[in-house]
């Protein structure tokens, strides 16, 4: 601490070059904001953080006015309380008043704000915002007349994806978030990876919710439902119901989504066993054929669309094994229909994932099989969460039920896939398994120190190193591919990108939450099954065996080895 | 076929972010309006997202993004025409051509917009139409600028 300031007559230490606003939060004293973001430059846009300084004659913005010595504070005074006051009423001069019906009633910023700042009636009457509701997109469903042009989506669609698809349009009163030339989500930039979804304050952005379509589908009585649920969706619905990171953690779940009318509940984790055995085993190829450049993950529908749509000359670097949400669906609707002597349009497949982005992955022409999709619906975690509620479900005081034949139990490699890192460090342990030359090697994999967001990793096999990479954020996956090109580099084998800041663990599905140890507590409990999980590996998952002689011999593969594969191509957006 | 904007982008060689608002002003003088497939090649060229330009565009009024119509109406909403009930003659605009300003109608006659002062306030309230200033306006005498255009834009295309 460098100096002290006066906050409200007592003393507090400072640091020099410090925000007033993140002095002030040290110390426990709650200062509302709307347009302020951890990591990102002040806006001082909303200016819900005013605080009085003595001396100065105007209320100043504590967000963006660094700490000065000798300076003496005042947080909550009567001036200070009426100009925050007067801004959340202005704020809600034209907005719908639709809580009732919104999707982030009771988990609403602008609601918390009118409550706090004691707003009892309607001060102001505007003329309501005549906005659209923009519904194009397949994952992201913008309305813009709940928006409060707080421009943390659009920072963050910026800034973080490198993306843009969302800025601000026209000026003063006309000014609304919009994409360009005011057309749909759908030809904009869009990679639908959500993270504007969890920084929005008020409903203007929600998921497209399948919930209506799973439940008619539940409804039918001639459909079978059949859910698969991602190993991080059960960490983090762990995280959030406080249950305990034991063995039958995952069936849990299974047993919640039986009582909401689930037919079958797989594990998802199979397929992440299979899609990391595929990308070790593309890998291996690669590094054989001397490859020019490393392998980038495309377990990340949105990585792969900022690829298709920003990159393309990176399109043949991506991994084509499918991602596991997909490789499921497939099994589903192919194999899975085949044994059980069923048509495939008879089953309604239905992933649970902690990404909306896999919204748009499953509606791709490719992941569709002669006309019927492979994957029907895709439910966030917040969708997920929301029928567990509707059901009247307590998670916590559920008889475990264990998930569905033929498709049981995943690797601990599986859970690795709910976090940034994880991935390469299990694809990493795939290829030591498939290279090794002796059993007297043992897989190293130091994680090192984080360096500017990325990390990198080495290991041996033999007489040979490999190189791990992985980034999270497309702008630091940018940059450091960029990185990799300008220096040259030719020790990197794999990178593993992930969209979101911290991968699944932060994932556009997660609940909405602004606190920064969730996606933490989320990757400590992913880790925490890893350790109890009886399989180590990917490769060590004996029910794959079977299943892969089971393939061979169905008549449904033509080619096994291009069974669980799938293509890219440059995709023309306004961008 | 429209004429190509690539003489202009060569003009800004340096490709830099500040060019941008020189570069779409000048794109405008010389081809009326900024179309989409215009800001998409600026965008490529400048290296700037299509939607950040369309944000910058749209921020000032001076752009549009539709061609204007034959006869281009611009309407003074300076102080002296405002107290001399332009606010009215911009009702009765909008309400005859069936657009608001900014737009161009239907058949591309007319097109609206509003600008600040002139500079020719003793003769307030005024528009000016392709260049020619209409002065001292009244309800009336605007419907008859606005039917005489109609009667002249026809006969031209009649014959």
């Amino acid at each position: 601490m460098d100096f002290q300031i006066a906050v409200n007559n007592s003393l507090v230490d400072v640091r020099e070059g410090e925000t007033l606003l993140t002095a002030l939060r040290r110390q426990g004293i709650k200062v509302p904001t709307l347009c302020h973001m951890n990591r990102f430059s002040p806006t001082g846009a909303c200016r819900l953080c005013v605080v009085e300084v003595e001396g100065k004659r105007d209320l100043i913005t504590s967000c963006s006015y660094p700490v000065e010595k000798g300076m003496k504070v005042f947080t909550n005074t009567q001036r200070v309380i009426k100009a925050r006051k007067l801004i959340v009423e202005m704020l809600l001069s034209n907005h719908p008043d639709d809580c009732l019906y919104c999707e982030r009633n009771g988990n609403c910023e602008l609601q918390w704000l009118a409550d706090e700042m004691n707003v009892k009636e309607r001060k102001f009457f505007a003329k309501k915002n005549p906005y659209f509701p923009d519904g194009s997109s397949t994952s992201v469903f913008r309305d813009p007349a709940k928006c409060v042009l707080c421009s943390r989506c659009v920072r963050i669609c910026e800034e973080t994806q490198l993306v843009t698809a969302i800025d601000f349009i026209s000026r003063g009163n006309q000014m609304r978030v919009n994409s360009a030339f005011n057309k749909g989500l759908n030809v904009s930039s869009c990679i639908n990876c959500g993270q504007c979804i969890m920084v929005c304050p008020t409903g203007a952005l929600t998921d497209i919710s399948h919930i209506e379509k799973v439940q008619a589908a539940i409804d039918k009585k001639k459909k079978e439902v059949l859910f698969f649920v991602s190993p991080s969706v059960t960490a983090s619905l762990a995280e959030h119901y406080g249950l305990k990171p034991e063995k039958n953690l995952g069936e849990l779940i299974c047993a919640a989504l039986k009582k909401i009318g689930a037919d079958k509940v797989f594990d998802l984790g199979m397929a992440s066993d299979i899609n990391i055995l595929g990308e070790a085993k593309q890998l291996a190829l690669r590094i054989k054929n001397g490859a020019q450049g490393p392998l980038f993950s495309s377990c990340c529908p949105s990585w792969v669309k900022y690829v298709e749509e920003f990159r393309p000359e990176l399109i043949p670097s991506l991994a084509t094994t499918k991602s596991p949400q997909q490789i499921f669906g497939k099994l589903l609707k192919t194999w899975y229909t085949k044994q059980r002597k069923v048509m495939p349009d008879s089953l309604y497949s239905v992933a649970v994932m902690p990404c909306v982005g896999k919204k748009f992955e499953a509606s791709r022409e490719e992941m569709t099989h002669k006309g019927i999709s492979e994957v029907d619906a895709v439910l966030t975690i917040r969708e997920l969460m929301r029928m567990i509620r509707t059901n009247g479900i307590d998670l916590r005081n559920l008889e475990p039920v264990p998930f569905d034949e033929p498709f049981q139990g995943c690797s601990a490699a599986a859970w690795k896939l709910g976090y940034a890192g994880g991935k390469a460090e299990a694809v990493a342990q795939e290829l030591f398994e498939s290279m090794k030359t002796s059993d007297k090697e043992t897989f190293k994999f130091i994680m090192p120190k984080n360096i500017a967001g990325r990390r990198e990793s080495k290991l041996t096999i033999g007489k040979k190193t490999f190189g791990f990479a992985w980034v999270s954020g497309i702008e630091k996956a940018n940059s450091y591919i960029n990185q990799l090109i300008d220096q040259g580099r030719t020790d990197i084998h794999y990178v593993e990108v992930m969209a979101c800041l911290e991968g699944c663990a932060g994932g556009g599905g997660q609940p909405i939450n602004r606190l920064p140890e969730k996606p933490r507590n989320r990757k400590k409990i992913c880790q925490d099954m890893e350790k109890i999980n009886h399989w180590a590996n990917a490769s060590e998952n004996s029910s794959l065996e079977k299943l892969n002689r089971s393939l061979k011999n169905s008549p449904d593969v033509d080619n096994p080895e291009t069974y669980f594969h799938t293509h890219f191509q440059p995709r023309e957006v306004l961008k | 076929m429209q004429p190509s904007i690539e003489p202009i982008l060569e003009k800004f060689p340096n490709k830099q972010r500040e060019d941008l608002i020189p570069l779409l002003q000048k794109i405008q003088d010389e081809f009326g309006f900024l179309s989409e497939e215009i800001i998409t090649r600026v965008g490529a060229y400048l290296s700037i997202s299509v939607n950040k330009i369309y944000g910058v565009a749209t921020f000032y009024d001076n752009f549009r993004f539709g061609p204007v119509g034959r006869y281009h109406i611009r309407l003074c909403q300076g102080t002296a025409c405002h107290v001399a009930g332009s606010t009215t003659l911009l009702q009765e605009l909008e309400k005859q051509l069936k657009i608001k300003s900014g737009e161009t109608d239907k058949e591309g006659l007319f097109s609206l917009e509003v600008v600040s002062c002139v500079g020719a306030c003793g003769l307030a309230p005024l528009i000016e139409i392709n260049g020619e200033y209409f002065t001292g306006l009244t309800l009336s005498k605007l419907t008859d600028i606005l039917n005489s255009i109609r009667e002249k834009d026809q006969t031209v295309y009649e014959s």
